[in-house]
């Protein structure tokens, strides 16, 4: 029986309704066990405890696509605490109904989600927002998507721009950015600085953007001055993104040292995308 | 691969995610070695390659990792700013119902994949090509995230079913102790 399920599960909705079938039998044919914790709804999740934090309740993001802070169907432990040191496990659970729960979604609604966060990271680096006043719980929900793509994008168009030595350019602009975004968080970290490396990776190539834009500016028109003028915007534009979210990682007397290196780094392409031609 | 069949499982329970499972994973290894013929151009091999990669990621984590055997991993940052990594599995029942050529087809074309990058990044390494290296290097770090990912959502997979039979049958004991003493 259990292979006839099996053979059945296809990638759309209705994998999700077989695994919730199974689940909803199994509750009603082992009452003493009921046990098997149903997922959450995707709305704010109740005490879920990460065993690995301090016990607070559980982080309720304030993005309606609920992102991967999804609901683990773990093993069933109801008067057990948990007792692995990293799977998060709900306590109290909410109710039998049927609600979708990110195990078993199609694989479609997984893509939206992502480009969905994709975007909103975005909008909550690069322009103004309420959010910027706090910056550790802005990029709250990090994501290195954005930041692959804005690289790579860089990089192809500095080695468009590029007459001669096309490959090199695409390299060196790949590394340079790959190895600055990991130098420079490596450096706030070894200045005592609270950030997380994954969440500065994120937020220094989400920085990027602006650059993409003046290097795609660039690249339709050749005139230097509107180059330089260009250049100068978007610098200015990518430095201001950056800055809310690296000062406030720091010591405030140490915040020079955090920052500079990120405005040289974004300075050096700069200089790139104006020296190309 | 894609019959379905009947009683004794002897085949996939999932043709389709196992075929994309493989297929981005081999495509990336293949127009690797492949390019090498054809294309002149390393700009477009890195960048495919490391997109194919970036794909393959993708899928496994968020999809055949899901379905082949039902494990997921991600990170999130609580109320603390703090960085906390999530493991998630199904339950034991459902885990046990897993289809097991599913699952040996997952870890099985996760280490080859990863062990097919490291061969290639040793014959770059002989030839001193570092633009090559750098791709490999991506390529590389994206199959051993995804390795250790899963590898720890399975050691906690299994301890949390050691640990579900172990306070089953805890309950079990206790009960029929307190049966016996009271005499009920």
């Amino acid at each position: 029986m259990s292979h006839n399920h099996g053979d059945t599960i296809p990638l759309h909705p209705s994998s999700a309704q077989s695994d919730m079938d199974e689940i909803e039998s199994l509750i009603h044919a082992a009452p003493s066990s009921a046990t098997v914790l149903p997922a959450r709804p995707p709305s704010p999740p109740r005490a879920s405890i990460p065993v690995s934090s301090s016990p607070a309740p559980a982080p309720v993001p304030a993005k309606p696509p609920l992102p991967a802070a999804s609901i683990p169907i773990s093993v069933p432990v109801s008067p057990v605490p948990p007792v692995s040191g990293s799977v998060s496990v709900p306590i109290g659970a909410d109710g039998f109904g049927p609600p979708p729960n990110t195990l078993t979604e199609p694989v479609w609604d997984t893509v939206k989600r992502d480009l969905a966060r994709i975007v909103s990271n975005l909008k909550l680096v690069v322009f103004p927002n309420p959010y910027r006043e706090d910056p550790g719980k802005a990029l709250r929900d990090w994501d290195l998507w954005g930041p692959f793509f804005f690289i790579v994008f860089l990089g192809l168009t500095l080695s468009w721009s590029a007459s001669v030595k096309k490959s090199e350019v695409f390299a060196v602009a790949f590394a340079v950015l790959a190895a600055g975004a990991i130098i420079l968080t490596l450096n706030v970290l070894l200045l005592g600085g609270h950030i997380i490396f994954f969440q500065s990776l994120s937020l220094l190539g989400y920085c990027l953007f602006p650059l993409d834009v003046g290097a795609l500016v660039c690249m339709l028109k050749d005139n230097v001055i509107l180059k330089i003028v260009v250049v100068t915007i978007t610098l200015a534009w990518s430095s201001w993104a950056a800055y809310p979210f690296m000062s406030a990682a720091v010591n405030p007397r140490r915040k020079a040292l955090a920052l500079y290196p990120v405005f040289l780094m974004y300075i050096s392409v700069g200089f790139l995308i104006i020296a190309i031609d | 691969m894609d019959q379905q069949p009947q009683g004794v499982s002897e085949n996939y329970a999932n043709p389709k995610t196992c075929f994309f499972h493989v297929l981005f994973k081999a495509a990336a290894l293949a127009f690797y070695i492949l390019s090498a013929l054809f294309v002149n151009n390393f700009v477009i091999i890195f960048v495919i390659t490391v997109l194919l990669a970036a794909l393959d990621f993708w899928v496994v984590k968020n999809v055949s990792g899901r379905i082949l055997v039902g494990l997921r991993w991600w990170n999130e940052i609580n109320d603390e700013g703090e960085s906390v990594w999530k493991f998630e599995c199904l339950d034991g029942e459902s885990l046990a119902r897993m289809n097991k050529k599913d699952s040996w087809l997952f870890w099985w074309t996760l280490y080859l994949t990863a062990a097919a990058w490291i061969i290639l990044g040793i014959f770059s390494l002989i030839r001193l090509q570092a633009d090559y290296l750098l791709v490999i290097g991506v390529c590389l770090s994206l199959s051993i995230a995804n390795i250790v990912g899963f590898t720890k959502c399975n050691k906690d997979a299994k301890k949390n079913i050691q640990d579900w039979t172990r306070n089953a049958l805890l309950s079990g004991t206790v009960r029929s102790h307190l049966q016996s003493a009271f005499g009920v």
